[in-house]
């Protein structure tokens, strides 16, 4: 198998790695850079647990072959916090209750920056349908709309 | 002494770490010299495996080893009873481990140097088959002569329901009264049949876990389970070595609810790991996940209930026959419940029941949030709505005439443990559903259609149940807690020790409320050591039967007087261990079903909005109400949380879930094929009312409450769409399939009485 030594920027930091044809974003992300905050959860861009920004747009790092991301930036849940200090959105999840299980919550987090960035105040309606990609099993996803809703008024992103 | 900390809604102890990615789930664990696994899966419901052959595996650069039957000490493992092979094959060391009885039944492990090599390596291994006939039809398995799936069934000295011949796999019943004199008193009689399906759990985190050899000799197996004492012994006891020798740990957990109270990958990773003295880890792709462990029970119900003018019940009678699938897991435990609820929360004189589980070539059926409530219910729940139109009764005023109060007689011939609130949690449920009470009693909210979108019918419906908390039917149940005070003349540092899964429903967070409030400390200062048989040796038990919060309560409450005691006697550190026994049980009477089975319960009750389309057969909620009585809200945020999703999760087994097997396969092994709701798909407004009616027995007065927002929901919900469109569903899910063929008179009419 072909390797591919790529350049991309992973939360800031400027990363050059060799990677296999084949790889995949995320596996990339979790067994080379050992950035684990995003998850797998079906590997087939179906659930969301995975979801990074690329260049600013989110996608399902499962459905990304690492090779094309050379020259990129890529955002992980690793890459919300300055500092230390949660992002709006995160601080949001924690204060309203968005997080039960927390598998999907990284996706979901990546997803609701994403749609704060292009759309600072959204309706309930362009949350949820923001949100639709990112499955969550525990929550009933009241208090994820909520969080994003609190981060939204927070102004913040 | 700071302000009660039980009662207040404070952040999560997990949060921070869960929004940073910080937080480790099994499949995020590495370790040096890590070694990864991957599982043959039989991929066929029944055969028998004549021989396997590794050598083409084995000759993949990388692999290390291929294991298989032959090399587990003691081929066989089950929560409740040891039906279910580890490795099925030849060469065994337990009878009929040779057959393979699901698609899922694992044959080889295949372990090596890389993930890619191991799969490699899984997909040259060459197993000789002879097929069996399926049995795929529960009917079906127990006809007389029909193939025995279990020829080799041990006798359970501990679960009596599990002796029964055959295909059966556990018997339960009911006999209260005399219910064949009963129907002359009757003057409405109400017989339907239902069908209830199966759901997948499809929490977001597919199996993973890390096994390896601890720095003292334990073989330790780093996964997402619900009880790691009995994670322990099940292991212990396959590799036939004691259960000091294993050590389980569970790291975060993402999502459970029920689907990992059996084991899936533990003792394959930790035979593994043992064998070969390196680290090994294993996941599972979605697929894997989906075909590979157990699913809620698919059930079918025959009910013949009859109630007098007055809306008094006067009997029931409810054959119920449940899929167990290919091995136990959790079945008679979870008919146990069936058969408690299936002739709803309600005083009824005459009862008969009949409850079967039974054997087939399916995936196995096991535990899922409400453990056969929700099935018992929705027949249950069914029929009085039912029976409320042919009484011409508004439905909460006949249940107020029926419900079981302090005192009343269950089915089980014995009355509720003190502190019934079934008619506080209707009636608080129908007030804030829009029910008026009037002269001639309790009313409805009307509906009425709007000209302007004649294809949308609006309705509301609703439902009650009951369910019991912890493990019961006979059972001790019991939890261990640990504490130790650290400081010299204040104290500076509280520790718990206790083996409670975290599976995102907040069980830290609320014991830790809990020990702060015991204790007399800040949160700040209790520190939590949780859910490792190393530190915590004692059994707290599984997290579920909504038990957690209710058996850890307790036991840390114990542990904590006995640590301030030993305190004020000026020992440091003062350490205390105490282990809460709950109240005992007792089995059903063989014959008659009586006993005292329980010593909690929850109590809840649901009303639906619902609109549907009638040209396209969409259902849109627009709004639940759910009053549940959890007798104290430890932190009333994350109660909340568990109703708003205990619903979601039930609106999907309602409506759109739909498990599709195919001779024994699951052919939707994809979230693309096996849907669950999104954040479009759930109602778009849940009113939680929280009742904190006090529970005598519970810590701070808590009841459990995990599984109680699911329960009701499906029969609510089946009652809008009939208040709707005049027409009753008896079979889940609600798909606009089914409803449109309901609706245009192809579907299941109820016969009326």
């Amino acid at each position: 198998m072909a390797n591919h030594a790529i350049t991309v920027t992973v939360n800031g930091v400027k990363e050059r790695v060799d990677v296999p044809s084949n790889m995949t974003l995320l596996e990339m992300l979790r067994q080379r850079l050992a950035l684990t905050g995003a998850k797998n959860g079906c590997g087939a861009g179906e659930c969301g647990a995975c979801t990074v920004l690329l260049d600013g747009e989110p996608v399902n790092a499962c459905m990304v072959l690492a090779a094309e991301v050379d020259g990129a930036a890529v955002v992980t849940v690793e890459g919300l916090a300055q500092d230390g200090q949660l992002s709006a959105v995160q601080q949001a999840f924690v204060e309203e209750g968005g997080v039960q299980c927390g598998f999907c919550t990284p996706g979901m987090l990546i997803s609701a920056h994403a749609l704060l960035q292009r759309n600072p105040r959204p309706t309930e309606d362009e949350i949820r349908e923001a949100l639709v990609g990112n499955l969550c099993r525990c929550t009933g996803y009241t208090r994820i709309v909520r969080a994003v809703q609190k981060a939204a008024q927070g102004g913040v992103e | 002494m700071p302000e009660s900390i039980v009662g207040q809604s404070v952040g999560r102890v997990d949060a921070r770490a869960k929004v940073t990615g910080a937080a480790q789930f099994p499949g995020d664990l590495v370790l040096p010299g890590m070694l990864h696994g991957k599982i043959l899966f039989a991929g066929r419901p029944h055969a028998r495996v004549l021989g396997v052959d590794a050598a083409a595996a084995l000759a993949v650069p990388g692999v290390v080893a291929v294991l298989t039957a032959a090399d587990v000490p003691v081929n066989e493992y089950g929560l409740q009873t040891a039906d279910q092979p580890v490795l099925c094959g030849p060469g065994s060391s337990r009878p009929g481990a040779d057959v393979v009885r699901w698609e899922g039944d694992h044959v080889a492990v295949v372990v090596a140097e890389s993930a890619e090599a191991a799969a490699r390596g899984r997909d040259l291994v060459r197993v000789e088959y002879e097929g069996l006939p399926l049995l795929t039809d529960p009917f079906a398995a127990l006809e007389p002569g029909a193939l025995l799936l279990h020829p080799h069934k041990p006798a359970s000295e501990i679960h009596p329901e599990l002796n029964v011949p055959g295909n059966l796999l556990s018997h339960h019943q009911l006999r209260k009264g005399d219910v064949a004199a009963a129907w002359a008193e009757a003057d409405v009689i109400v017989e339907a049949e239902y069908r209830t399906p199966s759901q997948e759990h499809a929490y977001l985190q597919p199996e993973a876990g890390l096994a390896y050899i601890d720095e003292e000799g334990r073989v330790t197996v780093a996964v997402a389970g619900q009880w790691t004492w009995e994670d322990q012994r099940q292991i212990a006891h396959a590799l036939d070595v004691p259960p000091e020798a294993v050590r389980v740990i569970y790291p975060a957990i993402g999502g459970a609810f029920g689907g990992r109270e059996d084991m899936s990958l533990q003792i394959v990773l930790a035979l593994a790991a043992w064998k070969l003295r390196r680290p090994v880890k294993i996941i599972w792709s979605r697929q894997e996940s989906i075909v590979g462990h157990c699913k809620r029970h698919p059930m079918w119900f025959q009910c013949r209930w009859g109630a007098r003018r007055d809306g008094k019940l006067v009997a029931a009678q409810v054959r119920v026959v449940a899929d167990g699938g290919a091995y136990c897991y959790t079945t008679n435990k979870v008919l146990g419940n069936t058969t408690v609820t299936c002739t709803g929360p309600y005083e009824i004189p005459n009862v008969w029941v009949d409850v079967d589980g039974v054997y087939t070539n399916n995936p196995p059926f096991g535990a899922f949030r409400g453990f056969g409530a929700p099935q018992g219910i929705f027949a249950a729940e069914m029929q009085m709505n039912k029976l409320a139109r042919a009484l011409g009764m508004d439905p909460v005023e006949v249940r107020l005439k029926n419900l079981l109060r302090d005192e009343s007689l269950t089915a089980m011939g014995t009355p509720l443990p003190g502190g019934v609130s079934l008619v506080e949690v209707t009636a608080r449920c129908a007030e804030a559903a829009g029910w008026r009470k009037t002269l001639s009693g309790w009313a409805r909210p009307l509906c009425p259609p709007r000209p302007e979108t004649p294809h949308l019918r609006r309705g509301i419906g609703l439902a009650v149940a009951l369910k019991n908390i912890g493990f019961s039917f006979g059972y001790q149940e019991n939890c261990w807690a640990k504490i130790e005070l650290q400081g010299e003349r204040e104290i500076e540092r509280a520790t718990v020790y206790l083996g409670a899964a975290e599976v995102g429903q907040g069980s830290h967070t609320a014991i830790q409320q809990m020990a702060a409030e015991a204790l007399g400390l800040r949160r700040e200062y209790v520190q939590l050591v949780m859910s490792d048989t190393a530190t915590s040796p004692g059994s707290s038990g599984s997290v579920s039967a909504s038990r957690m919060t209710f058996m850890a309560g307790n036991a840390v409450r114990g542990a904590a007087e006995s640590a301030l005691r030993l305190w004020q006697a000026e020992e440091r550190p003062a350490v205390a261990e105490y282990v809460y026994l709950a109240p005992p049980t007792t089995p059903f009477d063989p014959e008659t079903g009586h006993g005292v089975p329980n010593f909690a319960y929850g109590y809840v009750a649901e009303a639906v909005e619902v609109e549907v389309d009638v040209e396209t057969g969409e259902l849109h909620l627009l709004r639940v109400v759910c009053a549940n009585d959890v007798g104290k809200a430890v932190n009333p945020r994350m109660v909340e949380g568990q109703i708003e999703g205990g619903i979601a999760q039930a609106v999907g087994w309602a409506v759109m879930e739909n498990l599709v097997t195919e001779g024994g396969r699951v052919r939707s092994d994809r979230l693309s094929t096996y849907l669950i709701p999104s954040a479009l798909d759930v109602p778009g407004q849940i009113d939680a009312v929280i009742v904190e009616h006090p529970d005598p027995r519970g810590p701070w007065g808590v009841r459990g409450m995990g599984e109680m927002p699911f329960i009701p929901l499906a029969p609510a919900l089946v009652a809008a769409v009939h208040d709707a469109t005049g027409i009753w569903f008896d079979e889940l899910p609600l798909t606009p399939e089914r409803i449109v063929s309901g609706l245009t008179g192809k579907g299941t009419e109820t016969r009326r009485p």
